[in-house]
């Protein structure tokens, strides 16, 4: 019985007359990636708004290592180690893509603004650590020409890598991403998938939104289905591929195994 | 209908394409492969007016329009669907429709505009029970047929398609290209510019492959499909990683290693 | 009973004017998003064109108006044209909205060019006998501010519903790039805004000249007035403009009346801070919320300089080598003007941790100074305190102000943070002025001792000099500890996005409060030392003006740089020193300076010096891989 990072139990959320989730649960296993599909307005955005507490649920709750996150503001939900990206890369302009990295690990800098401006040694320690880190995670993924130019200039793929990085940084202990692979090509998504099997290998899980299906299929362990807010599907990759339902509620043609 | 000689254009400071030349000719569809950053959208850019030309000239209809205005490149015929959708949230459904005959608003007047949109909402069916409603409520997929109505509104002789199938499932990207190819049998030229370069060149008619601002390679579009370095680097097959197992699995290996050293470390 | 009529009578008129300048300013924010400080200039240049024109060349009142209002919607096309306009595809909203700061200071400035200080009187339109009203004396120009306000909403309103120009001005608005390709131009819609909002503003301040005293600076007062009314009516709702003038008006009034006239602008002010904490979105409307962090900047592709560090410290000890030696360079007449150099530029370095690493705007930021150097001055003259614990007690002071300010200001984003800073500013002002029996009032405070630690007193602006000097390197120490490190990083993260900021935990209410609070602080310190280092404070040394030119130091220096303030306090300080004769134009150059700097040298002076040692060392490879990355449309 391996543990469950995530754990989504009844949620509910209505806008005006449109029920957006209905009654949803799921969970996200410790150590696996979970895949969330669904065609567009099924409600996906709408769960990782909901999981993140953005918006708060009519019914039901979530649980993030078995506590619940039910008075958490979005800031302690990240604080906790829950960490999101965003369906358009959100680089921070006017820094560099080290700087964006570093920016990350906030999240892990123990001596704060009064040690920094004291120049104290455990503080001047502390900084250089955390840039040896993220200029090794850089060149582990293959960015490091990439370390003092403005993160915003960076093609779209090494956009996104640098986003799924600065949340890598941060040391999380559930990562959230919403559609990683948009607007990159299928080389660009297989470097992609690459990092996010790594990841979820040193013990990060992974809860995934996204259209891409060669990635979805390429690197997830479970595919959750929405449709109209409801659970459509739950299974593994190959079971999704040939669910009726699934295809002509969102596949529309049977997919290829890639 | 369209036809760039070699076209130089690009940002205050930058020169993105280098000396392009293009051809698409009426029925006919013409899809641009590239990565993110090859120039698509800068060419799209370009060709609508929003960027100046450096050198090279742009025949629209016959004609060379380089020096002329959006507005009026619009004119002559020239209909745009930019990438991410980029409808007006706020305003309705119809509203956006009325501002996409803007550039001919005088000629067409308030009865051809109501005209045209009913024939629009013929092809969009949704659109048409939405017409009131404010066009950011739209659905991805509605956002995405209202973009490519509102450049109908136009009865455009071109259409030229930024990424239409960005954020789309899978079944609705089918059904967007169906679009477009139905576009194609009502006589419309269309560029369509696109990363999902499997499904475009499938449709397309001809394709050309832009890298770093330059065509390296054109062809029939299935013919292109077929070759071993479009294979390679747009379809994410055939890479090296992909090709060799023990490739991948030692490229896992060194990213894990190093990942734990990270996040370990200190 | 009569008495409150009459109160409300001038309550409405006075309204009126409020209303039209809310007017403008609702106009060019539906349209661009930006917050147009400059109208209340366009309101100003249209009642003395009117003026001159009627009085100095004696035309008939019908074509002196005419001419009044052409004159100023031309300049303000013009404006528009040349500054605005190319501007706003460029520029993040928050420099957008300093440099219509900088456009109004320009106005102010030509005005005193061409009018001088003095005030003018316009005569009412149809003669000054008010007409008798079911017993209430009403002012004959009322009827026509009123007609004249009506007609204007109608047009808007007619305008912005009812026609196709009026939706694609929508589309300009909320998706330029969608606009683009459907063949609007979005440039030319945007100048058409603005110039229609100068039009406005000329009308509506010929209108209302015959009830005013008019004088150069009036553009100040009509903008903080029309800004305050917007802010209380709703930011992007035209009836909302309307309302907030009305109310704005009538609550002035009803202060000045039964209370005292002392206190009316600060009842306004107070007023503004409670809606603002109570309500953001404004008193009158529930509106949609249109997107305003004021630092978008994702519009704007920022380029990034990064010297390295063995650079930095090099240049830094050039710097302070000359700095140290500067006193045995220069004049000794010199000398003061360069003590006042270094002590503004404490205001500056508070500023840029806010609004250059946290993207915060900050328009109140002369308030703290006056914080500090009225608490320090009055404890110290009057009371007998030493001047460091004066000081000491003066940052004590901001430093709740700050935090308290921040209670209202944590909720509030972009516009709205511009907003309550520049409303505490204004509220300072007023009790700065207000409170003679504290304060000295307007003639200021006299016999302030000179700075002392202990036995050593710094009476000369030698010992001045390097005392802030000294000063000035322990903070450039301590700052650049935080900058360079995490809490830099952190402040910089929160200004390029505070969503994806806050996603990767961290705590932005904590951190804009901790840069605000410093801001504060070294404000007042720089306030203390003004006033030990003049022996004299008086309130339009410490006034919202100051605000603005501080920011102008900052800006014109380079933001995020933290020593590049220096440059631009230094040039703006100096300047009209070394060049006695054009002290006129100070005002005008200095608004002139900012609105270039804005256009010109988005990195500041120190940031274009840096780019020119890069570009010459081509230490910066472009991308290396050739790979352009395709820019965020605008």
């Amino acid at each position: 019985m391996t543990e469950t990072a995530l754990e989504a139990i009844g949620i509910s959320k209505r806008f005006g007359g449109v029920q957006a989730v209905a009654d949803l649960s799921f969970a996200v296993p410790a150590g696996s990636i979970t895949a969330l599909i669904g065609p567009n307005g099924a409600g996906k955005t709408t769960v990782f708004n909901l999981v993140t507490n953005l918006f708060l649920p009519d019914a039901g709750e979530v649980r993030f290592y078995g506590d619940s996150l039910r008075d958490r503001t979005p800031g302690e939900i990240a604080a906790l180690g829950l960490l999101r990206t965003f369906q358009t890369a959100r680089i921070f302009p006017g820094m560099t893509a080290l700087e964006n990295l570093l920016a990350g690990a906030h999240r892990q800098v123990h001596f704060g603004a009064a040690w920094q401006m004291l120049w104290l040694p455990p503080a001047l320690r502390e900084e250089a650590s955390l840039r040896r880190r993220g200029e090794a995670l850089l060149d582990l993924v293959g960015l490091s020409r990439f370390r003092d130019v403005a993160a915003t200039s960076l093609p779209m793929g090494a956009q996104k890598l640098v986003e799924v990085c600065r949340a890598v940084m941060a040391g999380p202990r559930l990562l959230l991403l919403d559609e990683p692979a948009a607007g990159l090509n299928d080389t660009e998504t297989a470097e992609l998938a690459a990092l996010l099997r790594a990841v979820r290998d040193i013990g990060i899980p992974i809860l995934v939104v996204e259209h891409n299906m060669s990635l979805v299929m390429n690197v997830a362990d479970q595919v959750i289905v929405l449709d109209l807010g409801h659970l459509l599907a739950r299974g593994t990759p190959l079971e999704i591929q040939h669910d009726r339902r699934v295809i002509d509620a969102y596949l529309g043609v049977e997919q290829e195994a890639v | 209908m369209l036809e760039l000689r070699s076209l130089e254009s690009g940002y205050r400071d930058l020169t993105v394409l280098h000396g392009i030349n293009i051809e698409v000719r009426t029925g006919e569809i013409v899809a641009l492969i590239g990565a993110n950053g090859a120039g698509k959208t800068t060419l799209a850019k370009a060709i609508a007016g929003l960027l100046p030309v450096r050198r090279g000239q742009i025949m629209f209809a016959e004609r060379p329009v380089e020096r002329l205005p959006p507005r009026e490149r619009i004119r002559l015929g020239m209909a745009h669907v930019p990438e991410s959708r980029q409808i007006v949230a706020p305003l309705s459904v119809a509203d956006n429709l009325r501002l996409g005959a803007y550039a001919q608003q005088h000629k067409l007047g308030e009865d051809g505009i109501k005209r045209r949109m009913a024939a629009v909402c013929d092809l969009f069916p949704p659109l048409r029970e939405r017409l009131e409603e404010a066009a950011g409520n739209l659905s991805g997929g509605q956002q995405q047929m209202l973009a490519i109505a509102r450049a109908l509104m136009l009865e455009p002789r071109l259409v030229i398609l930024d990424e239409p199938s960005l954020g789309l499932a899978p079944a609705l990207v089918a059904e967007i290209f169906r679009l477009i190819v139905s576009l194609r049998e009502q006589g419309i030229a269309i560029l369509l510019s696109e990363q999902n370069a499997q499904m475009s060149l499938a449709i397309a008619d001809r394709a050309y492959v832009i890298e770093m601002g330059r065509i390296t390679l054109a062809g029939n579009g299935r013919e292109l499909l077929g070759r071993p370095e479009i294979a390679e680097r747009y379809l994410g097959v055939g890479t090296a990683a992909a090709a060799d197992p023990r490739a991948v699995e030692a490229q896992h290996v060194r990213l894990v290693h190093g990942l734990k050293a990270i996040l370990h470390d200190g | 009973m009569d008495q409150f009529a009459q109160i409300i009578v001038g309550g409405v008129l006075q309204g009126g004017v409020f209303a039209i300048v809310a007017l403008g300013i609702t106009l060019v924010y539906r349209v661009t998003g930006i917050i147009n400080l400059v109208q209340g200039g366009f309101c100003i240049l249209g009642a003395l064109c009117l003026y001159s024109f009627q009085s100095d060349l004696g035309w008939p009142l019908p074509l002196a108006f005419l001419a009044a209002v052409v004159a100023t919607t031309a300049l303000g096309a013009l404006l528009g044209a040349a500054t605005f306009v190319p501007a706003l595809a460029r520029l993040p909203n928050s420099s957008m909205l300093m440099l219509t700061a900088g456009l109004l200071t320009f106005i102010n400035g030509l005005a005193l060019v061409v009018w001088g200080s003095q005030p003018y009187a316009v005569e009412a339109f149809t003669g000054e006998q008010p007409v008798n009203v079911l017993g209430i004396l009403v002012p004959s120009q009322g009827f026509w501010i009123a007609g004249i306000t009506l007609i204007i909403i109608l047009g808007i309103w007619y305008l912005m519903t009812r026609t196709t120009l009026g939706k694609a001005v929508v589309a300009c608005a909320e998706n330029p790039t969608a606009a683009r390709f459907m063949g609007i131009d979005v440039a030319r819609l945007t100048l058409f805004s603005f110039a229609l909002a100068a039009l406005i503003g000329a009308i509506g301040g010929a209108a209302v000249a015959p009830i005013l005293s008019l004088q150069f600076d009036g553009g100040s007062f009509f903008t903080n007035a029309g800004f305050i009314a917007v802010a209380l009516g709703g930011m992007s709702s035209l009836p909302g403009a309307i309302a907030g003038g009305l109310f704005l008006g009538i609550a002035e009034q009803l202060a000045a009346g039964y209370v005292s006239s002392l206190f009316a602008n600060g009842l306004a002010l107070a007023l503004l801070l409670a809606t603002l904490l109570w309500r953001p979105q404004g008193l009158f409307v529930a509106g949609r919320a249109r997107r305003h962090d004021v630092r978008d900047e994702l519009r704007v592709a920022r380029s990034v300089i990064r010297p390295g560090a063995r650079t930095v410290s090099v240049a830094a000890l050039v710097l302070f080598l000359f700095l140290a030696a500067l006193p045995y360079l220069v004049d000794p007449g010199f000398m003061s003007s360069l003590v006042i150099t270094l002590i503004l530029f404490i205001a500056v370095l508070g500023l840029d941790v806010l609004m250059g690493y946290a993207g915060q705007v900050s328009l109140g930021q002369a308030g703290f100074m006056a914080l500090g150097g009225y608490t320090a001055a009055i404890l110290a003259t009057n009371y007998g305190v030493t001047p460091l614990v004066g000081t000491l007690a003066g940052m004590g002071l901001s430093l709740i102000c700050a935090l308290l300010l921040s209670v209202v200001t944590m909720q509030l984003k972009g516009a709205y943070l511009a907003l309550a800073t520049l409303t505490f500013g204004l509220l300072i002002d007023s009790l700065t002025v207000g409170l003679t029996g504290v304060t000295g009032g307007p003639s200021g405070l006299v016999g302030i001792p000179s700075f002392a630690l202990g036995p050593f007193v710094f009476a000369t602006p030698q010992e001045m000099y390097y005392l802030v000097l000294a000063i000035i390197v322990l903070l450039l120490v301590i700052l650049t500890g935080g900058m360079r490190s995490g809490f830099g990083r952190a402040l910089q993260a929160i200004r390029a996005d505070q969503t994806a900021a806050a996603a990767l935990g961290i705590n932005v209410p904590r951190h804009k409060m901790a840069a605000f609070a410093i801001c504060a602080m070294l404000a007042s310190l720089s306030g203390s030392l003004f006033a030990f280092d003049f022996h004299f404070l008086s309130p339009e040394m410490v006034s919202t003006p100051r605000s603005f030119e501080l920011i102008a130091m900052l800006v014109i220096g380079g933001e995020a740089t933290l020593v590049g303030g220096l440059s631009g306090a230094a040039l703006i300080t100096l300047l009209p020193i070394l060049f006695q004769p054009i002290a006129l134009y100070k005002t005008m150059a200095e608004g002139a300076i900012l609105v270039l700097a804005f256009q010109y040298l988005p990195d500041g002076m120190l940031g274009g010096l840096w780019r020119l040692i890069a570009r010459s060392a081509a230490a910066t490879p472009a991308i290396a891989d050739g790979t352009v990355a395709e820019r965020p449309s605008s």
